[in-house]
């Protein structure tokens, strides 16, 4: 793909995680069929960014289609000055593609510097169509100028027997419902036959294409959703390598989080770190710019000028910002169209207008009886927070500050927590829609089964036992998997609801439904946590009416014998994380961080899994060797590494799986690190009960280690944990 | 069914007594290994276990949580459970963690079978693989 640019204002290689969607545009743009392209966009997407990258790639392939491109709705201008700029804009796009001059589409031109350059073969279309433009824009009639400009396109391709692509870009009109220049818009390039691609908020589309009378389903659909973490990871970095800010993994996981994955608010705070010359390496300074943006900055521009333009009066704004705030503070955050007429005080086509474009922008959900703020965007409702206490409170701007950074300190850790659950989730929702009528030993879904015939030996052993099973589960055929996580009120993608027909037979009898949780136990589930998530499971089902429903209950380590029981009283299955593991490998068949170290230090980055702690402690025990270590003291360091490396493993829900180590050799001592990103464990610090009850088997790491050890000092850091333990030659 | 794991445990019997010999690191995988072993040898009747740590270089705290449950499976089956061959550090880690107050360790195995009932050592032994 092409390097340079046009119309866009990133480079191809900086506009990430767009790929499949600009392949699916150009694919469009290759076969031109009769029906449209429409670009449905999430707010602060970059729905605008993608039409011009488009433009820039449609150019450099020379396709049989010319395209154009433009974005309505850029300043507060007259209908005949829209009209003007379109039709100048369109001119200058079309003979710049037609003569492979990419300036041209930036450089100012007149009519009759356009004309000049126009090909032979062109001229005297564009001539005429600059004839009738002048003559069009001489007469009175505002309304007609625009039809005319905006026909333009379409009349310069009869004419020249060359077909045009217009891209359109209407986001900015976004909320201006049924104005003149919506509606003629829509008009010319919605309403019409001929290919156009028009982009706009995925909540204002259909309603333009409702307008037009177009039908949404025979249109093709492109989504233009925010970023998913790994392509939002990827721009932020992208970004702060380019603009010679540093940040680490941790402060842009916590950004990425934060931020929802929103381009803008990413270049955002990028472009701010820059700025503000500050380093985004830890939460601190991540947080304090963040509540700078949301204060003064262009994220807090944005939502201003959005305000600005959803309600122009100062009270009125005033007024909605207290009442979306307020909103956001009941229980349901929701309350009726006529709560809300009543508390903005506003009446007829304001509160329409108002409530309307609250909706489009995602700021508020209208459903058309009720209307609720809208908290999916955590920068959405800091914002509104802060604008309250500064606008309706009259709190002083300091203290507004210094509260918000201490929420949003207060808040990372719990987002992170959030971030690592959602990814340590097991899938189940994806699981259940891989089932396909397969067949699986049954003992996958029997813990106590399970565990009778196969703990204690190694995963090539049990996956033999488990292909020589006899007893097989015939899966059922599901044919919609849902999240369920609302319904069971669990966190998200802990609990799924799965719909399907056993033996893939489409029979009111052979309807069934699964409903899966992953709860959370550190040991065996017991007796009572099982039964009262079977039981919340069962009125679940009651409640929707599902006829046959199958209970799946996955606890991390499994059951116990008596909840085994629990289980088979509500005939439900209940499965260890490992058996579901082995499930999703039998579903789906399988598919270091160096950095420059001091002479004297020494690092390792192990994978979490089996044994690999062995590793590590074979590479210590080689330095402590080194170093004149007695023999067992070099034993005392190997199991005190060995320790710290399972409790990393099993203490945290580290995104990457991988524990760094750093072995410092000074003087007199050796210093062993040991980190792992991921959830501080509950209680850190505190030793094991070594002493007693073999019931109390486990926890005795930490204790271990102190004992083993001459200086052993946990580290809460930003996003984990990192423990260093000392030991001096004596 | 039963599955066979792709590293057995090794042990033996003599007379009533099962002699098991722990793997060069104990952790969770090798200790469930031994546990099944050893429940295996309680619930066949046997009347004492030998854990023999001789190859043991490594003994982590899991595989001392899965000891001390079989310092419980032995007690509730009335059966003596006695550790040997422990060497030094591992015999420090045990005494850190308060197993010796519930399990004896014997220098060797000809010391924990001297302990145990005369006639057990007189008997024959046989050796397979779990």
């Amino acid at each position: 793909m092409s390097q340079e640019r046009i119309l866009a204002h990133v480079a191809r290689h900086d506009f990430v995680g767009r790929d499949a969607e600009l392949h699916q545009f150009i694919s469009y743009a290759s076969q031109l069929p009769e029906r449209k392209l429409l670009l449905f966009a999430a707010p602060t997407a970059g729905g605008s960014e993608f039409l011009r990258q488009a433009y820039d790639e449609l150019f450099f392939r020379r396709a049989s289609a010319v395209p154009i491109c433009f974005a309505f709705g850029k300043s507060d201008l007259s209908l005949v000055e829209i009209a003007s700029d379109f039709f100048r804009s369109f001119l200058q796009q079309y003979i710049a593609y037609r003569r492979v001059d990419p300036s041209l589409c930036v450089t100012a031109l007149t009519f009759h510097d356009i004309a000049e350059l126009a090909l032979p073969t062109d001229y005297e279309a564009v001539t005429s169509l600059i004839e009738s433009f002048e003559r069009e824009r001489g007469s009175s009639d505002e309304l007609n100028f625009l039809r005319f400009c905006l026909a333009a396109p379409h009349k310069l391709a009869a004419s020249t027997k060359r077909t045009v692509l217009p891209l359109i870009d209407c986001l900015r009109l976004a909320g201006e419902y049924k104005t003149t220049l919506t509606n003629e818009i829509v008009r010319a390039f919605l309403a019409r036959n001929d290919p156009a691609v028009v982009a706009g908020l995925r909540r204002q589309m259909p309603n333009l294409t409702h307008e037009a009378g177009a039908d949404l389903d025979a249109a093709e659909l492109i989504n233009l959703d925010y970023l998913g973490d790994e392509d939002a990871h990827i721009l932020l970095d992208t970004l702060t390598r380019k603009l010679n800010v540093e940040s680490s993994d941790q402060t842009r996981d916590l950004i990425v989080q934060q931020l929802r994955g929103s381009p803008f608010s990413l270049a955002a705070l990028a472009q701010s770190a820059r700025e503000e010359s500050v380093s985004l390496t830890n939460f601190l300074n991540c947080q304090r710019l963040y509540v700078d943006e949301l204060m003064g900055g262009r994220i807090h521009r944005h939502f201003s000028n959005l305000l600005s333009r959803i309600a122009p009066q100062a009270q009125t704004r005033r007024t909605l910002i207290r009442v979306l705030y307020e909103s956001g503070l009941s229980e349901t955050r929701k309350a009726s169209v006529w709560t809300w007429k009543k508390r903005l005080g506003v009446e007829g086509s304001e509160f329409e207008h108002i409530i309307e474009a609250l909706h489009v922008h995602e700021l508020a959900n209208s459903s058309g009886a009720t209307i609720e703020l809208n908290t999916d965007l955590p920068v959405w409702t800091d914002y509104l927070q802060a604008q309250y206490q500064l606008e309706v409170a009259g709190e002083a701007r300091a203290l507004t500050v210094a509260n918000a950074l201490l929420d949003t300190l207060k808040r990372a850790p719990q987002t992170m927590r959030r971030k690592y659950r959602r990814e340590a989730a097991l899938g189940l929702k994806d699981l259940l829609s891989r089932f396909n009528c397969q067949e699986v030993p049954a003992s996958l879904f029997h813990y106590d089964q399970f565990a009778a015939s196969h703990t204690g030996f190694d995963a090539e052993a049990v996956n033999a036992a488990l292909d020589a099973e006899a007893d097989i589960i015939r899966l059922p055929q599901v044919v919609s998997s849902i999240d369920g996580s609302v319904i069971a009120n669990t966190e998200p993608g802990r609990c799924a609801i799965a719909h399907g027909f056993e033996a893939a037979e489409y029979t009111d009898e052979n309807e069934i439904v699964w409903i899966a949780v992953e709860i959370d136990s550190k040991l065996e589930a017991g007796e009572e946590l099982t039964k009262e998530w079977c039981e919340r499971l069962a009125l679940i089902a009651r409640e929707n009416k599902f006829g046959g429903v199958k209970l799946w209950l996955v606890s991390p380590e499994g059951f116990t014998s008596d909840a085994s029981k629990v289980l088979k009283q509500h005939d439900a299955y209940g499965s260890s994380r490992q058996q579901v593991e082995l499930l999703t490998a039998r579903l789906q068949p399988e598919t270091a961080k160096t950095e420059s170290i001091a002479v004297d230090e020494y690092e390792m980055v192990i994978p979490m899994g089996t044994d690999t702690e062995l590793i590590a402690a074979h590479a210590v025990e080689q330095i402590a060797r080194r170093i004149n270590f007695r023999p067992d003291a070099i034993n005392q360091i190997k199991l005190a590494l060995v320790e710290a490396c399972i409790n990393a493993t099993e203490h945290s829900l580290s995104p990457d799986r991988k524990i760094y180590q750093r072995f410092r050799v000074e003087d007199d001592k050796l210093v062993v690190t040991v980190a792992s990103r991921g959830v501080v464990p509950a209680g850190l610090g505190q030793n094991g009960d070594a002493n007693g009850s073999v019931k109390s088997r486990r926890g005795w790491g930490l204790k271990l280690i102190k004992t083993l050890m001459d200086e052993v000092e946990f580290e809460r850091v930003d996003d984990g944990t990192q423990l260093r333990m000392t030991k001096f030659r004596k | 069914m039963d599955t066979t794991g792709a590293t057995p445990v090794q042990a033996r019997c003599v007379g009533d007594v099962a002699i098991i010999y722990a793997s060069d690191y104990l952790n969770k995988l090798s200790g469930e290994r031994i546990e099944r072993e050893c429940k295996r040898q309680l619930e066949a009747g046997r009347q004492a276990v030998v854990i023999n740590f001789r190859d043991t270089e490594l003994v982590n705290s899991i595989g001392v949580s899965i000891l001390m449950g079989l310092i419980d499976a032995a007690e509730q089956s009335q059966a003596r459970l006695i550790f040997s061959d422990v060497n030094s550090q591992t015999a420090s880690l045990f005494e850190m963690l308060g197993l010796t107050r519930h399990v004896q360790i014997a220098k060797d195995e000809r010391e924990a079978l001297s302990w145990i009932e005369p006639e057990s050592s007189a008997a024959a032994s046989t050796v397979h693989h779990a």
